[in-house]
């Protein structure tokens, strides 16, 4: 943080003598104690905090904070003593004018001597994602399942030996922390236009940023494990703190393994929903968030799952897709969706349709009649292992008579007024069909009990 | 007042006619003797200053000229405080081309007249910001209020009294393009009610079938009220940031919300974020045509509709919540049945509030009927 850093600057008491806008003395340039950040994934926001000792007079004091070239969010910038709360007061905070970057906090002190400070901030330009490596064994029926997160810190500032959290969970947010850093007027100004400054070099740079490979990041040079992630839950969000302190450099990222690789028990699913994905089956990964698929201890956080399949004993891996996962609360089904599958046909057809049960009125019109719908759908599994399919089966609309359905058609229930679903299990290089008959009721024919 | 701004005040016994730069060049500046800055209508800020002018007996002009400043010239005004009775105001006219008045006086001696020269000033004001840090059981929060003072008025003001709509009058300085925040009041303990929000119109029914998240809006409402501690004043609108304690010594950030003006005894309900572990989906479980009637030529011109919604809450949490979700249901109608009570918010609007077990997987329904429906 070297810019900041030298920006933190403790005036003396005897300006204010002076007069409130006098010359200013300087009098020490503290150096940081220590600097926690928690990082969010939702929004491009960094909570910043870090102590710092500070001599102070008795009576006024006044500290001047800079931020020339950074991405901070003045409206954010907090102070307050840690350990002396009783003897330190804040007055105000002051947005001198026609200066950029720059507030001067007014401090009381009932004493004089060392005090330790935490300055608090908001700052854009620090990110965090998840992402997944998935391997399937070559029988599909489990998943070798590696988490990780990746840190990038493109805020223009150096973050060394710096606590790092990072956020599961989506907060509200009303402003944009990047464009709040970017205002020449820390607090806007009144019924005005508001003419924005030029991005800062940071930003504009934003997209060079370079991956560490993993351990070479590390402050703790020669780290023989691992570090551990702690995860607790916070309101509606879930905090990760990463074990010990991180150093990330500007334009850099890191990448941490986020849990334990872990082997997940999967289903082989496959789905044929024409309303959703077209006339096409699609190939997902099931498994549960819970105990009995050996996850279960905290939400899996949204990011992208690669996947790939054990092809031999030698380790040999083919690459089966990928797939972005929504977050995954605590015993919650996950899918994941990897495309269009191969290996599986549905074919629902037409078998036979045919109308009956004509009502006609006063003018012998036509006011009524039946429709039924005779469908058979085939389903057939060219892998070699087992898998589950589910067809879902769009009705034209709710007026039909109850559904008679035949063959193996597995587990059938009524997804809702408009929509059937069957579910069933397939062996490997095996061929399903069942039949299912819809009778639509037109017209009058719907008021007829 | 500082000589670099552009507002000045001069007494001349010359007659109007001078250039604006020959009244800006001569320096007679009574001082300022008390500033009062009135920031209690959001709309428009009041500045009151207090003069001596020094009268000659007859007529004398006070010139007043600014340049820079965002006076509302037809707002100024000058009050004779004393001595009331030996000054009379006779007229004020504008010159052409310039932001400058002049004040024609009558003085039946010579004297020292202190005067309150009032006006509107735009572009200085007042915005209140809070910040609410939590308990980490989410049971109280500390609320502190801040006010920061904005001023692009092109006018400095050192040692003003500031006024808001109530407390204590402060005495504050501020220059012109500097903008001050200061603490305005801090009260812990106050009581937390935390909410869950579903709103069908709002919310898709079915969250699994879409591919990105879709989260449940989460609230913090806090009373306005003397039990919480709270009560004593509306509390102005401005944007809340919200923290909680993470039982280390530190903080997470929540989230924001601009919750709007909350006078005494409302709440403040302040939107923090969305949860993904709390999953509403809703089906309709038939929809049909009942009491169909017809006209002579077999058309039909009314019926009724009964209907089924059934919706299945998941808390995927460790803890309770309490979910308060919106159904809708347009037009006439009845309910027949309901498995949970609800509050008619309006005709067409209902609210269940649900409390939720840790982990509890909850089913609601509604059978009703909607009827005398024409088509």
């Amino acid at each position: 943080m070297r810019k900041w850093t030298a920006s933190l600057l403790l005036l003396s008491a005897i300006c204010l003598a002076r007069g409130a806008w006098a010359g200013i003395n300087l009098v020490t340039l503290p150096d940081r104690d220590s600097v926690q950040l928690t990082i969010y994934n939702s929004a491009d926001l960094t909570l910043v905090r870090e102590v710092r000792k500070l001599t102070l007079q008795k009576g006024l004091n006044k500290l001047s904070f800079g931020w020339a070239n950074t991405l901070i969010d003045p409206t954010s910038l907090r102070l307050r003593a840690v350990d002396r709360p009783d003897a330190v007061d804040l007055i105000d905070v002051s947005y001198p004018p026609r200066i950029n970057s720059e507030a001067v906090w007014t401090v009381r002190s009932k004493i004089e001597g060392e005090v330790l400070v935490e300055i608090m901030f908001f700052t854009s330009g620090i990110s965090w994602r998840a992402f997944y490596m998935a391997t399937l064994s070559q029988d599909e029926k489990d998943m070798l399942l590696e988490g990780y997160v990746r840190v990038s810190n493109n805020s223009g500032e150096d973050y060394a030996n710096a606590q790092t959290r990072l956020i599961v969970g989506t907060i509200n947010l009303l402003d944009r922390i990047a464009e709040l850093a970017r205002r020449r007027e820390p607090w806007g100004r009144p019924d005005m236009y508001q003419v924005p400054l030029a991005a800062p070099m940071a930003m504009r740079a934003m997209a060079k940023t370079e991956e560490m490979e993993f351990g070479v990041a590390f402050d703790a040079v020669g780290a023989m494990a691992p570090k551990e992630i702690i995860k607790e839950g916070l309101s509606e969000y879930f905090l990760y703190t990463i074990e010990g302190t991180e150093t990330i450099p500007d334009k850099w990222s890191k990448r941490l393994p986020s849990f334990t690789p872990v082997r997940v028990p999967v289903v082989n699913l496959y789905r044929y929903d024409e309303e959703r994905y077209g006339p096409q089956v699609i190939r997902l990964l099931y498994f549960k968030n819970d105990k009995k698929h050996k996850l279960g201890d905290t939400p899996l956080p949204d990011g992208q799952f690669k996947v790939y399949r054990s092809v031999d004993k030698e380790q040999h891996v083919s690459y089966e897709g990928q797939s972005f996962s929504k977050y995954i609360p605590v015993e919650q089904e996950a899918e994941l969706n990897l495309g269009t599958a191969r290996g599986v046909r549905v074919e629902p057809k037409l078998m036979k349709t045919q109308t009956l049960n004509y009502l006609f009125n006063n003018k012998k019109n036509i006011a009524g009649y039946d429709e039924k719908q005779e469908w058979k759908v085939e389903v057939e599994n060219y892998r070699d292992v087992p898998i589950r399919v589910e067809v879902f089966r769009p009705l034209r609309h709710q007026f039909v008579d109850e559904i008679k359905y035949a063959g193996d058609y597995g587990k059938y229930d009524r997804q809702d007024i408009m929509r059937l679903r069957f579910v069933l299990e397939i062996p490997p290089n095996t061929k399903k069909a069942f039949t299912y008959e819809v009778v639509y009721r037109e017209g009058e024919r719907r008021d007829v009990q | 007042m500082n000589l670099n701004i552009s507002k000045c005040l001069l007494i001349s016994l010359l007659l109007a006619g001078l250039s604006a730069e020959a009244r800006i060049k001569l320096v007679a500046l009574p001082d300022r003797a008390a500033t009062v800055i009135r920031l209690d209508n959001p709309a428009a800020t009041v500045v009151e200053e207090e003069r001596v002018l020094t009268l000659q007996k007859g007529v004398n002009q006070v010139d007043f000229s600014w340049k820079g400043v965002f006076i509302d010239e037809d707002s100024i005004r000058l009050s004779v405080l004393d001595p009331a009775d030996k000054v009379v105001l006779l007229n004020v006219s504008y010159p052409p081309g310039e932001g400058a008045l002049v004040w024609q006086l009558t003085a039946k001696e010579a004297c020292n007249a202190r005067v309150r020269i009032t006006y509107l000033l735009s572009n200085i004001d007042r915005l209140v910001t809070y910040t609410g840090t939590a308990e980490q059981d989410e049971s109280k929060l500390l609320l502190e209020s801040f006010l920061v003072l904005r001023n692009f008025s092109g006018e400095d003001f050192e040692k003003a009294r500031v006024l808001l709509d109530y407390g204590e009058a402060f005495e504050q300085s501020i220059r012109h393009e500097e903008a001050r925040q200061m603490l305005f009041f801090s009260q812990g303990g106050v009581p937390i009610e935390k909410t869950f929000k579903w709103d069908a119109r709002e919310k898709p029914w079915d969250p699994s079938r879409l591919d990105a998240n879709v989260g449940i809006p989460v609230y913090y409402a806090i009373a306005n009220r003397k039990e919480g501690g709270l009560g004593n004043n509306a509390l102005w609108d401005g944007k809340v940031r919200v923290f909680q304690k993470d039982g280390r010594g530190s903080t997470i950030f929540l989230g924001e919300d601009t919750p709007g003006f909350v006078p005494v005894g409302e709440k403040m309900e302040i939107r923090i974020g969305e949860s993904r572990d709390v999953v509403v989906t809703q089906h309709k479980r038939y929809d049909r045509q009942i009491n169909v009637r017809r006209n002579n030529g077999g058309n039909i011109v009314l019926f009724d509709n009964e209907e089924q919604i059934e919706t299945v809450i998941e808390n995927f949490r460790d803890k309770p919540a309490v979910l308060v979700l919106t159904q809708y249901i347009p037009g006439e109608w009845s309910m027949r049945q309901n498995s949970h009570p609800y509050e008619l918010k309006n005709h067409d609007t209902l609210e269940f509030r649900l409390q939720l077990k840790p982990k509890e997987k909850l089913t609601l329904k509604m059978d009703y009927v909607r009827q005398n429906i024409r088509p």
